[in-house]
């Protein structure tokens, strides 16, 4: 065999292999995708609530993803409590990882609030420590809930389990064995009074 | 050169006559099955099969469910685009993943009609001729020749004539006037149940002609590095 | 490419504790084959491709599939419906189950021409009686995978195609119905039938490439046939198998794959004859379908079945029409091997197949007098062809046969 014809062979083994293994991939990727949440799970993956339903001040723990979460109806004076004891959280601002972030965070005030518009808090409740769902205890101070919270208590939750203690907003108080604020998720409004979550 | 065209000719030629026996017994046994089909003219495109989507809704929801649709899939699906608010105000406060179900019972249908309103999500795939079947079907009512079947009951294009669903779009007492419009009713529910039975078929379509581009240039590589590998061979 | 892979000391250490690297060496690259190969022996490795597929998407359409017959209204099941569900929720799912349907009638397509390869050019003669053996098992397990894998989408034809066919089990003398019971696994077609099929159906397939190792084994033993029937034993008149039959068997897969992707893409249900219009109905156990028939790479042992008018004949014939076939290389008697220098033996090939072609068309029809006749007339001639062979070669005058290639 010349060289020409040689050339020749040796030009179309590479084109024949890159082609071949350029199609393997490709063929390959419906079969990964295959895989991956169907249709069906998810349309499964949003739930819609209607936020009249909460009074002010109510809490209800609702399921999303077959996960509880946390829409809490905040009055003008919850809403005050949360500025003011920066110095008590680990994570005031949500920036110590992904999960506490959350792509509608665009303003500060949304950063402390960690919500779209103040009056409606929507949020994770899975402790970042161990996943246990924590307790509401929404009043400031030991009046209503004793021992059991510290005497600065500025209102917010209580992990029962291993005694975390979350604001307002969901964020981590200092000395807490959760590392992280309770997680932020996706959520819109539809209009005014129902929120989309996820 | 010749040893090869002798030794495949007769094969190719072998197989081609069974290709053509075997089709002329699908044409053979089209015919058969009462009168042959009239043609649809199914259009996949969206604003047909939104009009389906009316019809369906309108007039056979009434008896026939679509187990597989959802109504979140009415959104879903380029050919529907339907807004949340619009799906939402179909499904009447179900949630959206509910599937479109008539609200009559099976078994009271059954005591109506003599049989359960089949449900209508693969149908177009369930019925030899698909989308012409159906459309047939929709304007196949007519008066028995033979004065047997009731009027109502007699269908030109159900096997045995006699059909339990009774003339859905009003086909048989038609004026001469409606005849066009509903002829586009049973066009387009044809349609959409030819849509909702393989929703994916546009997609596989449009992937499927890049894959035949690709496998027709991979294959003449192959040939061409073939022909260069065996160049020196004597054979 | 494959050479500098081959050579690198990581392969040597594992070919000195394995042996990998000369088995590769010997059986992918140096093995050598006759000059002469047309593409009728190119099936082979296109079969093994179409293997490979139906592994891989059987394997994820198992991902999603359920084997259970519980009813969710409307005469619909958990089966029928999960196998929906793939087709339209899972992403690509309708992409898988295509490629699977079409892959199976695919699979047959090439089989039979694997197979008509093997009977015409002689290949089934000594020393490769083992091969063909061997072949014959493996298209029986095919046969067994398929029955039990159209069980699983539980339409009408799934539920009453395994009725007709476990109730055949029944006619078998003495052990009849305790044997359609056990098959079974309940007093009709039902949920542990499906399981346990659904299970089978997983298993047979890599069974199936296990002995398709075998296959290439005795192969290899004895080297190619090829289409003068004589054997090629001189250097001049083999080569190695790659680059030669590895880019020639590229091309081959290349015609199959623009074939296979225009069925799935263009075709799936394949005119009907792939995926059966009735079976998109969901199985209904108190209402047979007009015409029950098998898929049609079934029909013709079907029809075989059918042809006899006791049912115990009708399985005794079948079992004969397979041992039949097992018995090849030892009733035909004649030393020439291609059909191609034997003028009596070449017409009565061609007579045969297109027995099992008319078998086939008789099958996928309703038993009629018209029929009836021509499956048995066909029928008389598939037996006949066996019982005629061990006398054919006393009065065949074979061609005179052709040099060894090359030499």
């Amino acid at each position: 065999m010349d060289d020409k014809d040689k050339g020749r062979r040796d030009f179309l083994y590479t084109v024949a292999t890159g082609m071949g293994v350029a199609g393997a991939a490709t063929a390959a990727v419906p079969f990964v995708r295959s895989m991956q949440p169907a249709a069906d799970t998810m349309a499964a993956s949003t739930t819609e609530f209607d936020l009249a339903s909460l009074s002010p001040g109510e809490l209800k723990v609702i399921e999303w993803r077959g996960q509880p979460v946390f829409v809490l109806h905040r009055t003008p004076e919850m809403i005050k409590e949360i500025r003011g004891h920066n110095q008590m959280l680990k994570d005031p601002q949500s920036r110590a990882i992904p999960e506490v972030q959350a792509v509608w965070m665009k303003s500060e005030a949304q950063r402390i609030d960690r919500s779209i518009r103040p009056e409606y808090l929507v949020i994770s409740a899975v402790c970042t420590h161990l996943g246990c769902v924590p307790t509401f205890k929404p009043t400031p101070g030991q009046k209503d809930w004793g021992n059991s919270v510290p005497s600065d208590w500025p209102g917010g939750w209580h992990c029962e389990c291993h005694g975390s203690y979350y604001d307002l907003s969901g964020r981590v108080i200092k000395g807490s064995p959760a590392p992280y604020n309770l997680h932020a998720i996706p959520y819109k409004y539809l209009h005014d009074a129902t929120v989309l979550i996820g | 050169m010749r040893q090869t065209v002798m030794t495949v000719t007769r094969p190719i030629v072998f197989v081609a006559i069974l290709v053509c026996a075997v089709l002329s017994t699908k044409i053979a046994s089209a015919v058969e099955a009462t009168s042959s089909l009239k043609q649809a003219h199914i259009n996949l495109d969206k604003k047909t099969i939104n009009k389906g989507l009316q019809v369906f809704t309108d007039v056979c929801m009434g008896c026939h469910s679509a187990r597989y649709l959802t109504y979140h899939d009415l959104m879903d699906y380029p050919m529907f685009g339907l807004t949340r608010k619009e799906a939402q105000d179909l499904s009447g406060g179900q949630p959206l993943t509910a599937a479109m179900m008539s609200s009559l019972p099976p078994e009271a249908a059954k005591q109506s009609f003599g049989v359960a309103p089949p449900d209508l999500s693969i149908i177009a795939k369930a019925r030899e001729g698909k989308g012409d079947y159906i459309y047939s079907l929709l304007t196949g009512y007519g008066h028995d020749p033979k004065g047997n079947i009731p009027d109502g009951n007699y269908n030109e294009y159900f096997p045995g004539h006699r059909i339990a669903m009774p003339d859905p779009l009003g086909w048989l007492n038609r004026d001469a006037s409606d005849t066009d419009s509903l002829k586009e009713q049973a066009r387009d529910v044809a349609s959409f149940l030819v849509y909702i039975s393989d929703p994916h078929q546009i997609e596989r379509h449009a992937i499927g002609k890049w894959v035949m581009i690709f496998l027709v240039v991979l294959t003449l590589v192959f040939y061409l590095l073939k022909r260069a590998v065996w160049k020196d061979v004597k054979h | 490419m494959i050479e500098r892979m081959l050579n690198t000391r990581l392969a040597g250490w594992i070919d000195e504790r394995t042996n990998a690297v000369s088995f590769i060496r010997y059986h992918l690259i140096d093995y050598p084959t006759p000059k002469s190969l047309n593409y009728w022996w190119a099936f082979g490795s296109i079969a093994l491709v179409i293997l490979i597929i139906q592994i891989v998407t059987g394997l994820f359409l198992a991902m999603n599939y359920k084997a259970s017959t519980v009813a969710t209204g409307g005469g619909f099941t958990v089966a029928f419906d999960s196998v929906e569900r793939i087709m339209r929720d899972v992403n690509y799912g309708w992409l898988i189950r295509y490629m699977h349907a079409v892959g199976a009638s695919s699979f047959f397509f090439v089989i039979y021409l694997h197979m008509a390869r093997g009977i015409y050019y002689g290949s089934y003669k000594g020393p490769r009686e083992v091969l063909w053996l061997i072949g014959v098992a493996l298209f029986l397990i095919m046969q067994s995978t398929v029955f039990f894998g159209y069980l699983l989408p539980w339409g009408q034809l799934s539920y009453w195609g395994a009725t007709v066919i476990t109730n055949i089990f029944g006619a078998t003398p003495v052990i009849g119905p305790w044997l359609t019971e056990l098959v079974r696994g309940g007093f009709s077609v039902g949920d542990p039938t499906l399981t346990r099929f659904f299970a089978l159906h997983f298993l047979f397939p890599l069974v199936l490439f296990a002995i398709v190792i075998l296959h290439v084994l005795a192969l290899h033993k004895t080297h190619s046939n090829n289409p003068t029937g004589v054997e090629q034993k001189s250097k001049k008149s083999v080569i190695p198998f790659h680059p030669y039959y590895t880019v020639k068997d590229l091309f081959g897969i290349g015609v199959f794959l623009i074939i296979f992707a225009y069925f799935v893409f263009y075709n799936p249900t394949g005119f009907g004859y792939f995926m059966e219009t009735d079976n998109f109905s969901p199985a209904n156990p108190l209402h047979t379908p007009g015409d029950i028939s098998p898929v049609w790479y079934l029909t013709p042992w079907y029809e075989i079945l059918r042809m006899i008018p006791s049912k115990t004949g009708g399985i005794l014939a079948l079992n004969l029409a397979f041992i039949l076939l097992f018995l090849l290389p030892w009733l035909d008697r004649s030393p020439v091997r291609a059909a191609t220098y034997r003028p009596v033996f070449r017409q009565m090939v061609w007579l045969f197949f297109v027995a099992i072609l008319v078998m086939g068309y008789c099958g996928h029809h309703p038993v009629t007098p018209v029929y009836n006749l021509i499956g048995r007339i066909a029928g008389g001639v598939y037996f006949g062809f066996f019982l005629l062979l061990p006398f054919v070669h006393k009065f065949e005058n074979p061609k005179p046969l052709p040099e060894e290639e090359g030499a």
